[in-house]
């Protein structure tokens, strides 16, 4: 196996190093307290350091020709499924270069954007702490801790959506914040049922016991429904119809940089979730599924929780490409385009991973979240590109209202030129990022032979080249306004802005490595006992006792060598399951 | 016999939190929060199970001897001191925030939120 070729030193150490590169970063700028240059520069060096990290795992882990596919960091030392155990594989990999290069991006503008605001506020730590929370989510095994990043990452989200402190966004925030402490609740009681149903929490621990009940003796039948549950708090975080509700007004209130930070990195962490949780935890699990309305006839019927996400992320799927689609067409708003526009976007993504979920056939499912992934890539970069362009323009105009808006071609070609390419790869034209997110969409609907889903992509697609030119039309085209007749862009901005249309047309032109990063995320995405191998190669399973809720949190002993010398060494008790990994630590 | 307390003390605060939820005053939506959270942490702990635990499944107490008294699983009730805290820091955030909103708005009734731009 080629997971046992995992060399103990520094892959182990490389799954860490992007949130310890950020949890300096982010206390290294709190400590600076209001010395703004000093504070921007420790931020730039978190930001670099925390592009090299990244590239690292990619390179070492996923890419290079001899990597392993996936290293794991046992957190303190505690051997998985006992300890928290931090997993980086193709799809975490490919997650935070996705969250590395949008957010860099959107630090270098920040400090553009708000010098003056930074001086007196908690900006830049709060950027960092954001990115923490984006980095652990991606990185954990464990599904509590999941919850614990999720909280991180929200902290910092609730913060910035009431940053600027008006009514609008004051209000905002207060309905962000009652969503998401209401989801929060969701997911402890989908993580709390599926601890009782299961034993234990760790994903690799999950998925192997799922895959094998009746060895566990364990009836994962409500699993099913606590899926149901974590599914739809990722789909809040994702903004999935019916949860888009809070996008518009958060994406509005918050400082230009920090949306694009939301719609490029935050809301991959719920896709990411779905991802990683139906297809590398749940898909092995054997429980039948079926649901029948006597009228309308059989809903669905499967032999796994795939099964009904699928069914369920279709239906959300294709309701947020068109209530995106539409919605976008009718805003009067640079934001509220882009923000709706989001929302649509998301439901391409959605699509793809529902059809993954209802296929058997197994090309069709890897395709399908092959897929997925380059349209949430394609969707970071031009998403995050687009909302960036606005920060531009409203440090130019003052405005990013549509009626105020026209002409701002003629007077700053380089930033038209900017959005204009960040449009064209959220429209799919080659040879951009987007086309390459269309095409593939488009083809695992063709292979799953579902002409509806076609149909309605089709729709999706020129909803979006109708937002598209209307956003453009109003604001960069036609008589300058007033607002825009003596508009400066920013030169360091719209440095930015190239820098980002220049990768996404890069990402387009060059994109055989990025299909081969991909093809290596969805492989690692669907290869269940390659994560388990990684994460826990030297468990072995042998006496098998009643199963019941003590069984996976009995044994904390066991660990020779652990980083906590308070706890006492025992042996497994007779109720656990007897595991054999003592002192076998990387 | 306890399962039954608990299940009903549960389903008890889910329903006075939801209740506090749909108000319009924000302050109860702030507190109707707090009461789901607490809700949800209840269930999470009686998850754990219910059933006392001896010495041979928890390890913590093997060190003690024989004579030690029964409890039940830890996990689940540190996981619900992780909850508790991530808790207490988001209902002060919100109560903070609602004053704030209060300051903007000059009301805390959410039906008049709107007007204000």
């Amino acid at each position: 196996m080629v997971l046992q070729t995992l060399s103990p030193g520094a892959e182990s150490t490389l799954v860490i190093a992007p949130m310890l590169i950020v949890l300096v970063a982010a206390v290294g700028t709190l400590l600076l307290g209001t010395r703004p240059r000093a504070r921007a520069g420790v931020s730039l060096a978190g930001g670099a350091a925390y592009l090299v990290a990244v590239a690292a795992i990619d390179w070492y882990v996923v890419l290079a020709p001899d990597a392993p596919g996936a290293a794991t960091y046992q957190v303190g030392g505690l051997p998985a499924p006992f300890g928290i155990t931090l997993v980086a594989d193709g799809l975490s990999a490919f997650m935070l270069t996705m969250v590395a290069v949008i957010g860099v991006a959107s630090l270098i503008f920040s400090i553009r954007v708000l010098p003056e605001l930074d001086r007196r506020s908690y900006y830049f730590p709060l950027f960092h702490f954001l990115a923490l929370g984006v980095t652990g989510a991606f990185l954990t095994g464990d599904l509590f801790n999941l919850f614990v990043w999720f909280e991180v990452m929200l902290m910092a989200s609730y913060i910035f959506v009431a940053y600027y402190g008006g009514p609008q966004h004051t209000r905002a925030a207060f309905w962000y914040v009652a969503l998401n402490l209401l989801a929060s609740a969701v997911f402890l009681l989908g993580v709390g049922g599926i601890y009782a149903t299961t034993g234990t929490l760790n994903m690799a621990d999950l998925a192997r016991r799922l895959a094998a009940p009746a060895a566990y003796g364990i009836d994962p039948g409500p699993v099913v429904g606590l899926l149901g549950l974590l599914l739809s708090v990722f789909a809040i975080k994702a903004g999935l119809v019916p949860f888009q509700f809070w996008i518009p007004t958060a994406y509005r209130a918050a400082p230009p940089p920090i949306t694009a930070l939301l719609a490029g990195a935050t809301k991959k962490v719920g896709i990411y979730a779905i991802i990683r949780l139906s297809f590398t935890v749940f898909a092995d699990a054997q429980i039948s599924v079926n649901l029948a309305i006597p009228a309308v006839g059989t809903i669905l019927a499967g032999d796994s929780p795939l099964a009904f996400i699928g069914a369920v992320l279709f239906v959300m799927g294709t309701a947020s490409i068109l209530v995106g689609g539409l919605g976008a067409v009718g805003r009067d708003s640079l934001e509220g385009v882009l923000a709706y526009s989001s929302i649509g976007q998301v439901g391409f993504i959605a699509v793809p991973v529902a059809i993954a979920a209802t296929t058997t056939v197994p090309d069709i499912r890897h395709i399908a979240i092959v897929a997925a992934l380059v349209y949430a890539l394609n969707h970071a970069l031009a998403k995050g590109m687009l909302f960036l362009a606005v920060g531009a323009v409203r440090t130019a105009t003052g405005t990013s209202r549509l009626a105020d808006l026209g002409g701002l071609a003629s007077r700053s070609p380089l930033l038209a030129g900017a959005f204009f390419i960040g449009s064209l790869a959220l429209v799919g034209i080659p040879p951009l990022s987007g086309f390459f997110g269309k095409f593939l969409v488009f083809d695992a609907a063709a292979q799953a032979g579902s002409m509806s889903v076609l149909v309605l992509l089709l729709a999706g697609s020129l909803l979006t080249i109708a937002y598209a030119t209307r956003a453009w039309n109003r604001s960069f085209w036609g008589q300058r306004t007033p607002a825009v007749e003596d508009a400066v862009a920013d030169p360091v901005q719209v440095a930015v802005l190239l820098a980002l249309a220049v990768t996404i047309v890069a990402v387009g032109i060059g994109f055989e490595p990025i299909y081969r990063f991909a093809d290596a995320a969805a492989t690692a995405a669907l290869d269940t006992d390659g994560y388990v191998d990684a994460v826990d190669p030297n468990q072995t399973v042998s006496g098998v006792d009643g199963g019941n809720v003590d069984a996976g949190a009995g044994a904390g002993g066991g660990g020779g060598e652990t980083g906590m010398g308070t706890e006492p060494e025992t042996e497994p008790g007779t109720g656990t399951i007897n595991t054999s990994d003592g002192g076998e630590l990387p | 016999m306890s399962a039954f307390v608990l299940a009903f003390v549960v389903g008890a605060l889910f329903a006075l939190g939801t209740f506090l939820l749909l108000r319009r005053d924000l302050i109860r939506v702030v507190w109707g929060l707090a009461i789901v959270s607490q809700a949800a942490n209840v269930y999470l702990l009686a998850m754990g199970g219910i059933e006392l635990g001896g010495f041979e499944t928890v390890p913590i107490l093997a060190s003690h001897g024989e004579g030690v008294p029964e409890t039940t699983d830890p996990v689940v009730q540190a996981l619900v001191l992780t909850a508790i805290v991530i808790g207490f820091g988001m209902t002060a955030f919100a109560l903070v925030l609602s004053y704030r909103v209060y300051e903007e708005h000059d009301t805390l009734d959410a039906s008049e939120l709107g007007d204000r731009e």
